[in-house]
């Protein structure tokens, strides 16, 4: 028989079991598929906007695609989550996992990790198949524009043009930024999800706050400063948007993509600082995910 | 002398009712002890406090007063679950996985490493009789299937203690019969088994002790035998024993002052005459 | 539980306090990369409505003015001036920082309304119609400021601004003054610079400025020397009293 044995209080093992089942669980439901399947089908239907200029064309393509992305990935990332800790109730399969000696810290972390991986594959693939289309769409510009007859100087700079109009690197980071918005929202509902009685309040509460989020810069921005033109809301209203910008995140500051397509550019402070909170968020959620957890009565 | 399997001292579990003052005690100063190597039985009708017994014995839900321990060890600490095993009552497992997959698992959960656990997952599925559906998904197993890769899965770190919720609830009597006999042998590998049913004939076949659990309160405990037995009676069953043998027999009992107090035709019970017919008895 | 709730609600209002300031400062860093400048006001909400306005705030601007553009480029080919300058105006809202937006939306006032305007069948008053004509050049132009104010980190619609004032206005100093700002970011277009000094050499009293430019790119070779450039370099060296010597070789016009 087993001597007793020192206990590894901290085993990235367990983790990582806990994390690749998951993934495998999440994989297996057929629903996103759909989902996947339905942003391949956005993707490849702004193919079909022949009639405009190539800048037209590249632009629409890739606010549609990339609008796409942070909606499936957001969608995915609430749905997926706000299920897993009542599926693993309702199973029962959290009773033998817990009767183990994992510790429900490792369980937690297992299951983010799990939708993080998720949500991982699911915007890589989007991406890729964002940028073959884009390729292929730039392709046959070049191709049109190179039958043009034109001085060969010029038809360079109007090939240059075309090229530039595609895919630029600062792509990258906002793509990086959508995930990290997503995998904060897989955060937050594994946080709701701790205490919520059913998956519909949890996903219902998340919505709420991703929703809320949005409008959190304009209840921080009035808290920080006072309104304009000197007029004080009612201390009623302050504490109200005090509240707001205390404990809801601001999503904004993860809206990057749509300042990128038409050209802006992600400085690399910037974008680690945006990460960094990403991050900071992730981490606190999943704390405060455990602090529940690590006390519910199962 | 070593620590008892299970060690529960004081314990009081209350339950708060949510949006109202009154709560629900499920368990009320319960103490007692599972020696090492015995097979114990927690009875009692449903809402009787075994579950939340089991529970916080398993470190699952935490006492509102008292304290348990497995082997010496709190079960609020997570080592304590190091040597334990647990079956859920109507466990389902990931359906996705086939019974080697879901070894393997619960195998990494323990911290067993890779060829510890291959071999841990083989020796498990050939104990429980699975080695034919071990590539099969468990989405697909049949109710005692099922029960018994949760027995595979809850021995996988070769833990000490077993604890088992109803294992055969649900399971039909030639697979009720074979856990029946899994749960002998792992007495006999002297492994520990906490046993909560409401399923007496069982309960009474397999059990060195019981403990009656009735609204929180233990309310009997002690060895099997010794609870059941009727103290100034006897049965003697006896075969192709004549008439007469039989009242020579009645006539000696009457000299020595005794008394027959009943004579019937002994009964094979219905479980053994259906597992015979239906060719499950060995 | 209780215990536990407010642990949890002190972390996260501790948390909540050191990042408020945090996202405040990078909000603020954000804007100087001239992220999020949309103004989602009320006027905006108004435009959208509830569902529309929701969109823009959570995600969506970029594929909501897509969409007002589709419908604005439909309107084009109904040729509904009034509507294309209000979805011109929601667009240009939601995204301020796509260059495309602002330049097709002036572009389609100054040379393509006020077009049509001048030739309204309907109005048998001309006076009117150059009037309504005007009207539209200043819409245009009223775009391009507004673009400008959005984007002053970006050549495009100086260039643009140039040519309205140019082409347009007749407004040769305003002309000059946007493209020579035009030309000052590296990466405009180099005709930006050339642009400049036509612009200027028709500007009273900007002569002298104008010919030594010219005569820069004169120097600078074959290449440079286009039809325009050597006009412009005779007709101030004629202005100018520019000394036979120094004026250029008279060149036989290839036509």
């Amino acid at each position: 028989m087993n001597a007793p044995t020192a206990h590894r209080a901290f085993s990235p093992g367990r983790i990582w079991a806990i994390a690749s089942n998951t993934l495998l669980e999440l994989v297996r439901l057929k629903v996103f598929y759909f989902m996947l399947l339905f942003a391949l089908l956005i993707i490849g239907s702004s193919l079909f906007m022949v009639n405009f200029t190539f800048q037209q064309q590249f632009q629409v393509l890739k606010d549609v695609s990339l609008g796409a992305m942070s909606i499936f990935t957001w969608l995915l990332a609430v749905l997926a989550t706000a299920m897993l800790l009542p599926n693993d109730i309702e199973d029962r399969t959290l009773y033998t996992i817990l009767a183990k000696p994992v510790p429900r810290l490792e369980y937690i972390l297992g299951k983010l990790l799990g939708v993080l991986l998720l949500l991982a594959v699911a915007i890589t693939l989007m991406t890729a198949v964002f940028c073959i289309v884009l390729y292929a769409r730039e392709q046959m510009v070049l191709a049109e524009t190179a039958r043009v007859e034109a001085p060969s100087d010029e038809l360079a700079a109007a090939l240059a043009n075309v090229k530039a109009s595609t895919f630029n690197a600062n792509l990258i980071p906002g793509i990086l930024i959508i995930y990290l918005k997503a995998a904060v929202c897989a955060a937050l509902t594994l946080l709701i999800s701790t205490f919520a009685s059913s998956s519909i309040f949890t996903i219902i509460v998340s919505v709420v706050v991703y929703f809320i989020g949005h409008l959190q810069p304009i209840a921080r921005e009035y808290w920080l400063a006072a309104l304009p033109g000197g007029a004080d809301p009612s201390p009623f209203l302050k504490v109200l948007l005090g509240l707001v910008a205390l404990v809801f995140p601001d999503f904004q500051l993860f809206n990057l993509v749509d300042d990128i397509v038409v050209g802006n550019a992600v400085p690399l402070a910037m974008f680690l600082k945006t990460a960094g909170l990403g991050l900071g968020y992730i981490s606190i959620y999943t704390l405060v995910a455990y602090l529940f957890f690590a006390n519910k009565e199962l | 002398m070593s620590a008892p399997a299970i060690s529960i001292r004081n314990l009081t579990k209350v339950f708060p009712i949510p949006f109202k003052r009154e709560s629900v005690v499920a368990v009320k100063e319960l103490s007692l002890e599972v020696e090492s190597g015995q097979v114990y039985g927690l009875l009692g009708p449903n809402g009787s406090g075994k579950s939340t017994t089991m529970k916080i014995v398993l470190g699952l839900v935490a006492p509102s007063s008292g304290s348990t321990e497995i082997f010496g060890r709190d079960s609020r600490r997570v080592e304590s679950r190091e040597d334990v095993g647990f079956l859920p009552e109507n466990p389902y497992f990931y359906k996705y996985l086939t019974g080697t997959e879901t070894l393997d698992f619960y195998g990494k959960l323990c911290g067993l490493g890779g060829k510890k656990r291959r071999e841990r997952t083989r020796e498990l599925l050939s104990l429980v009789g699975l080695e034919n559906a071990a590539d099969r998904r468990i989405g697909g197993y049949s109710k005692g299937m099922l029960q018994r890769i949760g027995l595979a899965q809850a021995l996988v770190q070769e833990p000490r203690l077993l604890v088992l919720d109803e294992p055969t609830a649900g399971v039909d009597p030639a697979g009720s019969r074979e856990i029946r006999d899994l749960i002998l042998d792992f007495k006999m590998r002297g492994i520990t088994v906490l046993l909560c049913s409401h399923l007496l004939g069982q309960v009474q076949e397999i059990c060195d002790r019981v403990g009656i659990l009735h609204r929180g309160v233990l309310v009997r405990e002690g060895r099997l035998e010794e609870l059941i037995s009727i103290g100034n009676q006897t049965e003697l069953i006896l075969e192709n024993a004549s008439p007469d043998v039989l009242a020579e027999v009645e006539q000696v009992i009457a000299r020595g002052h005794g008394r027959v107090v009943e004579k019937r035709k002994p009964q094979t019970t219905l479980e053994r005459y259906f597992l015979k017919v239906t060719g499950g008895e060995e | 539980m209780w215990r536990t709730r407010l642990i949890a609600m002190a972390v996260l209002a501790l948390f909540g306090a050191g990042k408020m300031r945090f996202e405040q400062q990078l909000a603020d860093e954000h804007r100087a990369a001239f992220f999020h400048t949309a103004k989602l006001d009320l006027s905006l909400r108004q435009q959208l409505g509830q569902m529309g306005f929701l969109a823009a705030l959570s995600g969506f601007r970029a594929v909501l003015a897509d969409i007002l553009w589709l419908q604005a480029h439909a309107a084009w080919e109904r040729t509904e001036w009034g509507r294309m300058k209000l979805l011109f105006d929601t667009v240009t809202a939601l995204q301020p920082r796509a260059m495309f937006f602002w330049d097709m939306a002036a572009w389609h006032m100054a040379w393509n309304a006020s077009v049509a305007a001048r030739e309204d069948k309907t109005q048998p008053r001309e006076a009117l119609r150059i009037k309504a004509q005007r009207e539209y050049f200043k819409v245009g132009e009223d775009f391009l400021l507004r673009g400008i104010q959005n984007n002053p980190d970006r050549p495009l619609l100086y260039d643009a601004l140039g040519r309205l004032y140019r082409d347009k206005f007749n407004d040769h100093a305003k002309s000059a003054e946007a493209y020579e700002k035009a030309a000052s970011f590296p990466e405009a277009p180099e005709y930006d610079r050339r642009f400049a000094a036509y612009e200027m050499a028709q500007v009273p009293g900007r002569e002298r400025e104008a010919y030594n430019r010219l005569t820069e790119f004169y120097r600078m070779g074959e290449k440079e020397r286009l039809p325009t450039l050597l006009r412009l370099l005779r007709e101030l060296e004629v202005k100018l009293n520019v000394p036979p010597a120094q004026r250029i070789p008279k060149v036989e016009s290839p036509h």
